[in-house]
Formats: structure tokens, sequence, C-alpha cells
């Protein structure tokens, strides 16, 4: 491919390769705003492209999307995290008990930040210290972070919120749904910081190349001097810090600590990483193709809520990542083979 | 230093590495020249890998020792071996394929502040060595996108850039088409001129004759000799060192080999063969003999139907090598050369392996008869003489020799016509080694054909009754197993000498 007398054919190919997901995206808000909602009385919100309705999506969207990209690094260098839902759950309600107990909103933010890096570093250490296969590593702290999570809900409510002499404070849900730019959150904004340092991360910095190393040709990686556990370690960290940040979201988003919250996420942002042409196998894969995904799936999410009924949702999802493994694994099979 | 062609850069000295039951490397010492292709041959077991593993620090010598430049050489791991300046370049590629040429170059060298990359001359060293040993790779080019010859010239000069001054090369064209190999040896010559070291290790004769500066000999762990190339008179003298013995052979001609033929295959054909015929008669056991590399994995697996190939292959009037289910249908096993990760299913016990290959005659209507299989488990421990407490016992917790026997009762309760055996007696002891023999002579004498795929001349010659020599993918002779074998002849044929097969 590095010669440069290809075909106008290849050319495509390689065009098709590199821009796919943006396809993807501009078809998939295509359609939805073709469709005229108004017939569907489901929602009063009019056009998928109202102003209102991007908002919402882009709020709904911030916790997938400030994790999407540190889960991406973290399977370029070849390893999975399951239990990020689980870390966000937890992280919701540290963070909802801090506020609704009276700490103050910086605070509280920095303490739940804190939380999600020891989370995410005690995965770490199960995988790199332990030599716990990380499928398996990572299974367990998704039940065991979600038990902690669910111990520290007292009796009898099912989340942290106003009642029962505590009052959540009214700065709570500001973050996740107050506009500060162009109508839209802290939240928001904050995703699209963390996926911006993680794009300069990827391209610019030593951990980037070391992820894709390390998940490209471990024995290459560590015969070149790496330390492929540090990598990896750290990589855990940053995860477990973008699932406190998505648990704060939300649940400044829901205005409570929900236990349970986080429920799910895993598999959403590994579909999400998948979509964006992350290879399951590690070396490959871009933070901001992942992002671009999350925006993919919020959509559907959401354009599906207002079309279909929500019990279809699921499989429309499935089908369209569906769809997306198997044109990636068609284009990565023609790659090799030519 | 000393004048420059006095210059050792690499010595050993009583370099001595034990296995449990075998020396593989007997005190051994020699010295290799400063800016020298230093060649190391010998057949194979005679302990150049052992050497080359304690070279470069992935295997601790048991008694010894090593010098680089008049220093104590003590390498615990390749990276080790890489800080003192011996860098190697294995047979499997260690290079990323989703980062770019350049990025390769660097790994692991990177300057950086605050973890990020900065710009350095280190990025225009590299790409100055890199022209200099191959101007054709773009830096910029995605390491996926090269081919396996010009990944190995990144690794190389990887190696180079990061001041390594010994290189160690361990078959390095095993991998490479002609036009390749001769693209490496510019790539070698250019680094000799740069007075970079390196150890080259082939089974090549030829291009040992073409290349080195200085060879030494190993036979059977023992040091035989090591001389500059212009003081060796060609191939037949480094053959003659690395034989140096009458090999052993007790080949008695079997009386029940027939002329029935019952396989011709010709002119397979795929990436790593080439145009090779022959044909297997009933009762007769063939050998296919050739160095590491020569294609005899590959000819096992064609005809078997595993790898894709062209030509024809033809199992008693049938044709086959599409897919293995055909070759099992038609009466046809394969005993795998990795017995531990293609033969056996490690975690099962004796007798759920024993049965796996014909499952479907033991079973009504999906229903499984496993009185059955536990007759033919008891059976076949008892016949090939497995050594075992029970037929319930893992095979993982089974000896080398033993595992082999249950890939061996795998297949024979398959009942199959022709065993294809893919170095049947790797990492097997002596005695199991005896026994295993007399199992594939039994199998031909009861009118089953077999074919013997080694690397071991002493196996080939003790037990086939006609032999394939082959060189580089393609069968380049043919020998009739008898008292008066040519042991030299062979060796020339499988290190590429063509002088013509003599019948």
């Amino acid at each position: 491919m590095s010669q440069p007398s290809s075909t106008s054919a290849e050319r495509i190919g390689q065009f098709l390769r590199n821009y796919y997901i943006y396809l993807v995206l501009v078809g998939v808000v295509v359609l939805l705003s073709l469709a005229n909602i108004d017939r569907f009385d489901l929602f009063e919100r009019g056009n998928f492209l109202s102003e209102r309705n991007i908002i919402n999506i882009l709020r709904i969207s911030a916790p997938l999307l400030t994790l999407a990209g540190a889960f991406t690094l973290l399977m370029v260098s070849g390893y999975i995290d399951l239990s990020v839902g689980s870390a966000m759950s937890l992280s919701a309600v540290v963070y909802a008990m801090l506020a609704i107990n009276g700490v103050p909103f910086l605070p509280a933010f920095g303490i739940t930040m804190v939380v999600g890096a020891g989370l995410g570093a005690f995965n770490g250490f199960l995988v790199v210290k332990l030599k716990i296969t990380p499928v398996i590593a990572t299974l367990i702290t998704l039940s065991l972070y979600k038990g902690i999570a669910l111990l520290l809900v007292q009796d009898g409510v099912s989340a942290i919120k106003s009642g029962g002499g505590l009052k959540m404070p009214s700065w709570f849900n500001s973050y996740g749904r107050e506009g500060v730019l162009l109508g839209l959150p802290m939240a928001f904004w904050i995703a699209v910081a963390v996926t911006i340092i993680l794009v300069v991360v990827q391209k610019r910095a030593l951990l980037g190349k070391y992820a894709a190393a390390t998940g490209g040709n471990p024995t290459a990686a560590k015969l070149s001097g790496i330390n492929t556990t540090k990598v990896v370690f750290v990589l855990y960290g940053i995860v477990g810090v973008t699932a406190a940040l998505a648990g704060i979201a939300r649940s400044s988003f829901m205005s409570l600590g929900d236990p349970l919250s986080g429920d799910g996420m895993e598999l959403t942002a590994i579909l999400v990483v998948l979509l964006g042409g992350t290879a399951f196998s590690g070396g490959e894969g871009k933070v901001l193709r992942s992002f671009i995904g999350a925006l993919i799936i919020m959509s559907l999410t959401v354009g599906m809520l207002t079309l279909v009924p929500a019990y279809y949702q699921t499989l429309v999802i499935g089908g369209t990542l569906l769809a997306a493994a198997a044109s990636n694994h068609l284009i990565s099979r023609k790659e090799s083979a030519s | 230093m000393t004048s420059p062609q006095q210059s050792v850069v690499l010595s050993v000295e009583g370099l001595t590495r034990d296995y449990p039951g075998v020396r593989a490397v007997d005190d051994v010492s020699f010295s290799i020249q400063n800016g020298h292709v230093h060649c190391l041959i010998g057949e194979n077991g005679a302990g150049k890998s052992t050497l080359v593993k304690m070279l470069t620090g992935a295997l601790a010598p048991t008694s010894g020792a090593m010098m680089v430049n008049g220093a104590a050489y003590t390498p615990d791991s390749p990276h080790a071996a890489r800080e003192c300046g011996i860098a190697t370049l294995f047979q499997e590629l260690h290079v990323v394929d989703e980062l770019n040429v350049l990025e390769n170059l660097t790994l692991g060298m990177e300057r950086s502040r605050f973890g990020f990359l900065i710009k350095s001359d280190l990025e225009d060293r590299v790409i100055q060595t890199l022209a200099a040993i191959e101007p054709s790779i773009d830096p910029q080019a995605r390491v996926s996108s090269l081919s396996v010859a010009q990944k190995q010239i990144i690794e190389i000069a990887r190696a180079a850039s990061s001041g390594a001054n010994v290189i160690i090369m361990d078959e390095p064209t095993a991998a490479l088409s002609e036009r390749e190999v001769e693209r490496l040896f510019g790539v070698i010559r250019r680094l000799r001129e740069s007075a970079v070291t390196v150890i080259y290790i082939s089974h090549k004769l030829d291009e040992i004759l073409e290349l080195g500066d200085a060879v030494t000999v190993l036979r059977d762990g023992k040091h035989i000799a090591t001389k500059p190339l212009s003081d060796i008179a060609g191939r037949s003298e480094l053959i003659e060192m690395m034989i140096g013995r009458t090999v052993f052979q007790d080949y008695t001609p079997r009386t029940t080999v027939t002329d029935e033929t019952v396989l011709v295959a010709k002119g397979l054909t795929n990436t790593l063969l080439r145009d090779v015929s022959f044909h297997i008669n009933k009762g007769e056991i063939v050998g296919f003999y050739g160095l590491v590399g020569a294609g005899k994995t590959e000819i096992a697996r064609a005809m078997f139907g595993a790898d894709e190939v062209t030509g024809s292959i033809m199992f008693k009037g049938q044709a086959i090598g599409r897919s293995p289910k055909e070759a099992i249908a038609a009466g046809i096993a394969l005993v795998p050369e990795e017995r531990r990760t293609q033969g056996l299913f490690i975690d099962m016990t004796i007798r759920e392996n024993i049965p796996v290959m014909n499952l479907r005659h033991m079973s009504d209507k999906g229903v499984f008869r496993s009185s059955e299989a536990r007759t033919a488990a008891v059976e076949y421990v008892e016949k090939l003489n497995i050594a075992t407490d029970s037929i319930e016992k893992h095979t993982e917790k089974l000896s080398g020799g033993n595992q082999q026997k249950v890939v061996l009762a795998k297949c024979l309760f398959s009942k199959a016509d022709l065993l294809l055996l893919d170095e049947p007696t790797r990492g097997v002891d002596v005695g199991a080694k005896a026994e295993i023999y007399e199992i594939i002579k039994d199998l031909a004498d009861e009118g089953n054909s077999v074919a013997v795929f080694s690397s071991e001349l002493e196996e080939v010659l003790g037990i086939c009754d006609r032999v394939f020599l082959l060189f580089d993918g393609s069968l380049e002779g043919e020998i009739q197993n008898g008292k008066d074998v040519d042991i030299a002849h062979i060796l020339n044929v499988v290190t590429g000498g063509f002088e013509g097969a003599v019948q």
C-alpha cells in the first residue's frame, strides 16, 4: 500500500476504511431525520434534528462519550475491563452520598475521581500482578464493585436521593443538565475534553504508542524494553477515572445515586469500541472513532425511542452492530489478502 | 584494542548446558572476530539452538563462561543481552504490525518530555541506518504492508541502530524467496562493512560458503572446529565435519513391502512446496527426511488436506487432499508435529482421547456407546504398553513418550490404512522410542502404509524402507534403504547440493 500507483478502487477502499464510521453517523442521522416523528405521538420533540433533541441526545450521551476513549486505549493494548459499569455505579453512589451529606461540588468531584482511579488500579493489580485473565478479573470486580454500591445504599430505598431528612443540594444536577456552552452541560464538555486529551495521547504520547505495541506484539514490546506491565496498569487506572467521571455525569443527570445506573455499560462500551473499528485482538484502533461510534449508538437509541416501541431497541442496536462487525471483518480480510 | 584482525568480540570458554538426561552443549570453546560473518553449523540436535539461547540470555549455562570484548558476559534475558550489544534476529518476527516503520525502529528508545514524544536526533539516526542497509523501505510505511523479508530487515535495522555490535541470525533465510535472500545478503555485507559482527546460523551450506568469514562446527553438543572459510575446501569438508562418524543404523529389509501403490502425489505446490511428486506402496514405511524448514510438515499437512495445495493426491484411486474430514474418511490418519497442541486433548483422560477420531462410528443416532470406548482404551493401553495406572488418567500427567502413544492409539483405533507420522519421537525418551518403532513396523507388517516425517537421520534410516530427501520445499532425491546407504550423499542433498539422486 506504500506504492503511489494505487488504482481508484483501492483508493476508494482506503477512503472507506478510514472514514466509514463518519459516513455511518451521517447515514443514521439522515435516516432518523427523514422519518417524520410528528406522526408518532410518542414524544413532542418534533424533528430529530431539532435543537432540543440534539441537546438532549448529547446530554444523555455524556457518560458513554467520557468512557469510550479510555476504553479504546485499553482494548488497543489487548486488555478489557468488564467492571466499568459497576465502577460507574459505585462512583455515582459515592458522589451522591458526598453531595447529600453536604460536601461541596469540587471536593466531592475530586474524591469520586480518586475512588475511580483506585477501582481501576485494583483491576490493574488483579490483571498484571496476580495475573488473572482480564475477562475473569474484571468479571470478579464487576460483582464486587456493584456489591459495594448496593451496600452503600440504605435498606428500603433504591438509590441515594432526597428524603429522610437529607436533601440533594440544588447544584447537584446542574453538572449534567444545565447548559454552559451552546446549551450543553459541563458533563458533555468534560467528555469532549477527555476525548481530545486521549486523542493527543494516542497520537503523540509514549503511552499511546506503547499501548499499540503491547497489543500488537507483546513479545516485541518487551524485547524493546517497554514495561508492558506498567502500561497496562496505567491504562486500567485511566479507565477507572473515566468510569468515575461517567458515574458523576449519570448521577447528576438523574439527580440521584443509583447503584444500578451503570448496568450494561461494559457491553455498550465494548460495542462502541468495536463499532469504531478497534480490533478485539489489540494493536489497532482509534479513540476518535470510538467517540463517533458512541454518538451513533446514542442517536440510534434515542431515535428508536421515538420511532419504535422500546422493546425493539435492543434488537435494532444489535443488528446495527452485527452489520458493523461483519463489514469490519470483511474489510480487514480484504486488506490482509491484498 | 589490538590490531583489527586480532580483536575478538565474543568468546565462549568451556560452555556446557545440561538438560535432564542430555548434555546438549558439551565443553564448547571458540571465539569470534570483530566484524566477521561467523557461521554456526551442525546437524539437527548438534546443540546450535541451545548455544544460541545461551548467547541471547534465554538460557543460563550449566558451567563455563562467555566474554564480550574481554569482559564477563552473563545475560539473564534477551533484553540484558541487547544492552551488552548483542541483538538477536529470531525466527519469529518481533515487529509491531500496527505501527509504522519509524515507530518500530524507535520502539523503546524514544525521547519524551512529560510522557509526550519529542523530536530528537534518534529519528534521523535510525532513518540513516535504514537507508544505509536497505534504502527501498519507506520509514513512514505501515509495517503490516511490508513483506516478511522487509520486516526482517526492519528488525536488523533496529538492532543496528540500537548500537548492537553483534547480531545473531537464526536461520534468517528460512521464509525468504531467492531474490529476498540476495537482498538480505546485501544487508549483511553492508553490516560487515560497518564493523558489525554477524553470527549466522543456517542449514544451507551454500549460503555459508558464499557469505561467511569463519565457521564453527558443532556435533553432538561438542565443538568440532572453528576455521576461517578460506581454509575450507568446500561443501564436502563441511559435511564431513558435521557427520564425522558412522551413523548408527540397524535397518533390516522388511519382507512385507508390496508393489501395490496406494498413494500417488503429483506436483504438490503451495507457498512452501515446489512440485513435489511421489508414491507410497501398501505395507511400506517411507521416510521424508530434510532439515528444519525443508517442507516435511507441509507435505504431511497437504496429504491430510489440512493445507491448501495445488497438484493431485490419489489415495486408492480416490482424489483426496481437500479437507482432513475427507482424508479420515478415506482412511488416512495424521499424528501431528506438536502433540501437546495439535494431537492430544491434554486435559481429557486417556479413555476420552482414544476414540476421538471415530466418535461417529461409535454412536447410535447420536448416542455415544461409552462401553466401547472403555474397551478400546483398555485394549490400546495394553497393546501399546502405555504406562498408566488407569485409563481415567489425564493425558497431561503422562510422560512425553506415553502421550505420543496415546496419539498413536487414537490414530490406530481409527483403523487408518495410511498413517502420517510427523516427528513421531520428538521429546520421547529412548525406551519409548524403540517401542514406537516396533509399533510402526508391526503396523506396516499388517499391510498398512506409514509415512514418517523426521529431521532425525537415524530415525528414518532405522525404520524406513524408502527415504525421500527434501531441501527447501522440493523433493531432491530418493534412496532405497539398505546396508550401503551413502550418508555423505544424503547430507549433501538435504543441505542444498544438487548432484542428482543416486538410486
